[in-house]
């Protein structure tokens, strides 16, 4: 055999081990991929959860404004690594160091630093001056962390909106939870390696991987608007009216944004077990309830869509109107309307008048009236950014008879959301256009740049501009002179619709229970804000005209001098000279007003306070004589001085930055909770001063190991 | 010289797969390496120059014919040895091993060089005993010839490159013809005294010249939870590494995206354990097909052993093909819980300038035998 054949041979040979060696590859790789791909991939997440999970810090929640309504306050915590303690065999200098720092028994933190796991929690929550120290001590195996706290700055404010997050950074209710993937950010992970590998000499170490941060919303609410309608429900709740539940919704049409949600009974979130949980529930979107004539909206809408009416028609009312073998009365029985147009019937609210033009549209074509119902988002949810929205609740329409067509023309035999109502009436103030109602405006990140835009979404033009132009003036027809006139600003074109329904129940309707409402807009033509009124179970006057539009009516004045909409002004004041506006800040209301009042001008009294905090326009501005100015209550008193507050149960990073956004200085004493102060909270001190609070030393957790 | 004629037998194919590594390398290391350093194109950057030096080089050796190295043979056998030897007594040490040898902007790492040296002259060496190697008698000057330079790589220590060179020395053996039946016998030999003497040490305690981290990690890829720590010791790293690339599925997770690679749950995962994260980051067909590219590349370096005109250049193309062979299985091997870790690059991959260009070198012979191949036919 030749040499050369010799190295062929073999060559030959080899190729043949080169082939099932990487046969070999491959199918492992085959084997570790795509069999056991699964399985390892569940253990890749595993891996994370093995070792310590540091919770991101959770983004905040803000107004339209940007002004903070949930917030996570931090506090570093400290955390020891027993086995690279161990491994550098500095357990007796890091426990003398850390005992050192933080004031506490050598003893104690040894046993601590030197149990066994893979890590332990030295302290919690220890202040900022003392997790410097210890992180410039630079100690082995010592590593600090943030742990965070939700807290709600504004208490009970928008709570049903807002909603809860738990303590490990999860959202439980509310906006929380709808946007919690956002708020919540990425975990971090303090890992404890043992061994390392490649070259490497083993060596106990550990990695922290730190968190990422969660992004904050930005809200459609409006936090002085949200107050103003706070205040007015908390007003009724304590008023003989003393209904059990009450709700205000307030909108913009032109974008769908809601600007208000507010409801009572409520409750704090920072507090929330010391409230029943039925106060938790955000039952403007998740219960129905009858609406009553608020719904004759839609039928005053399908019908002028439809030219079945035109508003001059003239109609005659006897007090009840007959359907088939079943009588519906009026409101006003045994009284009637008797002769009457039908923007007047409109203006009166009549039965008998809603009753026929449903009947004509039905008439006209089977199935027209639940079209437009149906096209104004009853029926069906609004999409609104909350979960647990209600449909609301219809007769089928193969079942429909000529009484449900009747009792429905009047708001009754169909329930609905109070969202819907408000959309509803949105759309026709908005010309036709029905949109979708939304809470987040813009998602942010932690340098406040906009991840993600909420834009006004549009669901379907439901009648004409004119028709919903005309159907605005047969509501603001309510207001000027029929059974909404308690609704009647002084300078604004204002359209709105009563309503009153008494509640069913199992067995037909509840004798002595109602629900009163109040739903409009204004200004007509160039609507700022679409407004609802729920009152459910008010006790002695149930009339919606009569308690839930003086509601309507104090909560728009507000809202449009807030959202600086002018009033229509009279001609004549236009050519008188104008007038320096006093400056009027820190004076008690009487005398404000009086003082502006001297200037020709008009005080308007806003919010609830001892003295006037802010002015619009600003002092020594030059206006037209007549022009209102907007004074602002407020707590404050003395700017030099403020009231001390109740800071028991506060931890110490919190009472630091609520003391510190009143002008006092902490004198801490310990760490933890707080348990004492002096001086004691509702005393008034000079700004600047310090408030002395003792805090009680918290439980240290005990060891987790993986 | 190079003629005309020369140029068209240059082998397209293997050029076009080592491209493709290379290309491949340079994207996984801009993922892998993108946190190990302040600029995270540093290592690619370091990489593609390596990269273009070797290619200049081997272009450069092109011109020049192979049998020039037969002649130097000697002299290059003490350079490696002076080399190795300068290692020991002027490294610098890394990560607990002497290997480097800084020179200013770089570090040369001898050890990498030790094998092309090796193949260059054992080709040499084996080429004049070709066809007389039936009797383990006639192995004896092979091994007095190999083990100076396997003990002085051995003493940095580096377990893994004094393996390679075994296998190299091994693998050339058998293509020079050496007896199959001795041949055999000695690897078995080999094999099971390995295996005795491990289990001696488990079991009672034998003494081993190797600290005993580099012990657990030969025989625990086994079973990588039983490191006497529940997968948290010496196993820790294989899990961590078949958990990177299982969980990659047919796609992958994509560049950067591998929560293993990119969270430093993988050790080296720019040298050693880049496979990890081919396998986390693009999936099992790309890394397959990474595989076919080594696969090409080796299979070319047989062909040119095929086709040489002489022995010298049959071992010199052969004794490539064993290395690249044995690198990329014991590489690949180890992040697939197939193999023990031993620290190994994968070539033309792993991050390393001194490893990158032996490797281009090394191919760079490979082209010049294939291109020297067909004179004599005409």
């Amino acid at each position: 055999m030749s040499r050369q054949l010799i190295i062929q041979r073999r060559l030959t040979w080899t190729v043949k081990i080169l082939v099932a060696i990487f046969l070999l590859l491959t199918f492992r790789l085959a084997w570790v991929q795509l069999v056991r791909g699964q399985e390892l991939a569940a253990q890749a997440k595993d891996i994370h959860l093995r070792d310590m999970t540091v919770q991101a810090r959770r983004g905040m929640i803000l107004d339209r404004n940007r002004k903070e309504l949930a917030m996570s306050v931090s506090a570093p915590t400290v955390v020891a690594i027993p086995p690279e303690i161990k491994y550098k065999g500095a357990a007796t200098e890091v426990a003398r160091q850390l005992a050192e720092i933080l004031g506490q028994d050598y003893q104690k933190i040894y046993q601590t630093v030197t149990k066994n796991g893979s890590w332990v929690y030295v302290q919690r929550k220890v202040d900022f001056a003392r997790a410097e120290k210890i992180a410039r001590a630079n100690l082995p195996g010592i590593e600090i962390i943030e742990e965070n706290q939700r807290f709600y700055p504004r208490g009970a404010l928008g709570s049903q909106v807002l909603g809860l997050a738990g303590i490990d950074n999860q959202g439980l209710e509310g906006l929380e939870l709808v946007y919690d993937k956002y708020l919540r950010g990425e975990p971090g992970y303090l890992q404890v390696e043992v061994d390392a590998v490649g070259r490497e000499i083993p060596q106990a170490t550990h990695k922290y991987i730190l968190p990422q941060d969660g992004d904050s919303l930005v809200l459609t609410l409006d936090e002085t608007l949200q107050y103003l309608a706070e205040q007015e429900l908390e007003d009724l709740m304590a008023s003989p009216t003393a209904p059990k539940r009450a709700a205000i919704l307030a909108m913009d049409p032109r974008t769908g944004e809601i600007l208000a949600m507010a409801m009572q009974p409520t409750f704090d979130p920072n507090k929330f077990q010391e409230y029943p949980t039925a106060n938790r529930r955000n039952w403007v979107v998740s219960d129905t309830y009858e609406p009553g004539s608020a719904f004759k909206i839609i039928t005053v809408t399908a019908a002028v869509a439809e030219g079945v009416v035109h508003s001059g028609e003239k109609f005659y009312d006897p007090g009840y109107i007959r359907v088939g073998r079943e009588t519906i009365k009026c409101w006003r029985f045994p009284r009637s309307h008797g002769s009457e147009t039908f923007a007047e019937g409109v203006a009166n609210s009549c039965n008998p008048v809603f009753v026929t033009v449903g009947l004509r549209l039905e008439e006209k074509q089977q199935g027209l009236f639940y079209k437009y119902i149906r096209a104004f988002g009853i029926g069906s949810k609004t999409g609104i950014d909350l979960n647990g929205e209600a449909t609301g609740q219809m007769i089928q329409e193969d079942k429909l008879r000529d009484i449900n067509i009747a009792t429905i023309s009047i708001g009754q035999s169909i329930a609905v959301t109070p969202i819907q109502m408000v959309t509803m009436a949105s759309a026709v103030a908005n010309g036709g256009r029905l949109l979708q109602p939304h809470l987040v405006k813009e998602v942010i990140d932690g340098h406040g740049e906009v991840v993600e835009k909420i834009a006004p979404r549009v669901v379907r033009q439901v009648v004409s501009p004119e028709v919903a132009e005309q159907v605005s003036l047969l509501l603001e027809g309510v207001v000027a002179g029929g059974t909404g006139s308690g609704a009647a600003i002084e300078g604004y074109r204002v359209a709105g619709k009563t309503g009153t329904a008494q509640k069913p129940g199992p067995g037909g309707y509840q004798p002595g229970k109602y629900v009163a409402s109040f739903l409009g807009f204004a200004p007509v033509g160039e609507p700022r804000l679409a407004v609802l009124v729920v009152i459910d179970e008010p006790q002695g006057v149930y009339f919606g005209g009569q308690i839930a539009a003086p509601i309507f009516k104090h909560f728009m004045e507000q809202g449009l001098h807030y959202l600086g909409v002018p009033p229509r002004q009279a001609e004549s004041q236009e050519q008188a000279p104008p007038v320096a506006v006093p400056p009027v800040m820190n004076l008690p209301p009487d005398k404000a007003a009086r003082v502006i009042r001297s200037q020709g001008l008009e005080p308007v009294l806003l919010g609830r306070g001892e003295v006037i905090v802010n002015q619009v326009p600003g002092g020594l501005s030059r206006v037209a004589p007549g022009t209102r100015v907007l004074l602002y209550l407020g707590q404050t008193g003395d700017p030099s001085e403020v009231s001390v507050p109740d800071v028991t149960g506060l931890h110490t990073r919190e009472t630091a930055e609520l003391l510190e956004m009143l002008g006092l200085k902490l004198e801490a004493e310990g760490s933890g909770q707080a348990v004492e102060q002096d001086p004691v909270p509702g005393t008034v001190v000079p700004k600047g001063q310090g408030v002395k609070v003792r805090f009680a030393e918290e439980e240290t957790e005990p060891a987790l190991g993986p | 010289m190079l003629t005309r004629k020369d140029l068209k037998n240059i082998d397209f194919l293997l050029l076009a797969a080592v491209g493709i590594i290379v290309a491949m390398s340079l994207v996984v290391l801009s993922s892998a390496a993108a946190g190990l350093a302040d600029d995270p194109f540093y290592y690619t950057e370091r990489q593609a120059l390596w990269a273009g030096i070797g290619l200049g080089l081997v272009i450069i050796t092109l011109i020049f014919d192979y049998k020039t190295l037969a002649r130097m043979a000697p002299y290059l056998y003490l350079v490696n040895l002076a080399l190795l030897g300068s290692v020991l007594l002027v490294g610098t040490a890394a990560k607990g091993a002497q290997r480097w040898i800084d020179l200013g902007p770089f570090a040369f790492q001898p050890s990498e060089f030790s094998k092309l040296l090796l193949i260059v002259t054992l080709a040499y060496f084996l080429a004049r005993r070709q066809g007389r190697l039936n009797r383990l008698r006639d192995f004896l000057p092979v091994f007095l010839f190999v083990v100076p330079s396997v003990l002085l790589v051995f003493r940095q220590p580096d377990l893994g490159t004094a393996m390679v060179l075994v296998v190299i020395m091994v693998g050339m053996l058998f293509l020079a013809g050496a007896n199959i039946a001795v041949l055999g016998s000695m690897v078995g030999a080999v094999f099971l005294a390995l295996v005795l003497v491990l289990v001696g040490h488990f079991h009672w305690g034998l003494p081993l010249p190797l600290e005993e981290y580099q012990v657990q990690r030969l025989v625990v890829f086994l079973d990588p939870y039983a490191d006497g720590m529940g997968g948290r010791g010496a196993g820790y790293h294989i899990i961590q590494s078949e958990v990177a690339v299982g969980s990659g599925y047919l796609w992958g997770k994509g560049l950067g995206n591998g929560s293993q690679s990119q969270l430093e749950f993988l050790p080296e995962p720019h040298t050693d354990f880049i496979f990890s994260v081919v396998g986390e980051e693009l999936g099992f067909f790309r890394s397959a097909f990474l595989l076919a590219m080594y696969l090409i590349v080796i299979w070319r370096c047989l062909e040119a052993a095929r086709k040489a005109r002489d022995d010298y250049g049959a071992l010199l193309a052969g004794g490539v093909a064993a290395m690249f062979l044995f690198h990329v299985l014991v590489n690949v091997g180890m992040t697939i819980g197939l193999m023990p870790i031993t620290g190994i690059p994968l070539p033309l991959f792993s991050y390393g300038g001194s490893s990158m260009l032996s490797n281009l070198l090394a191919l760079g012979l490979v082209l010049n035998v294939r291109v020297r191949s067909l004179r004599t036919m005409f």
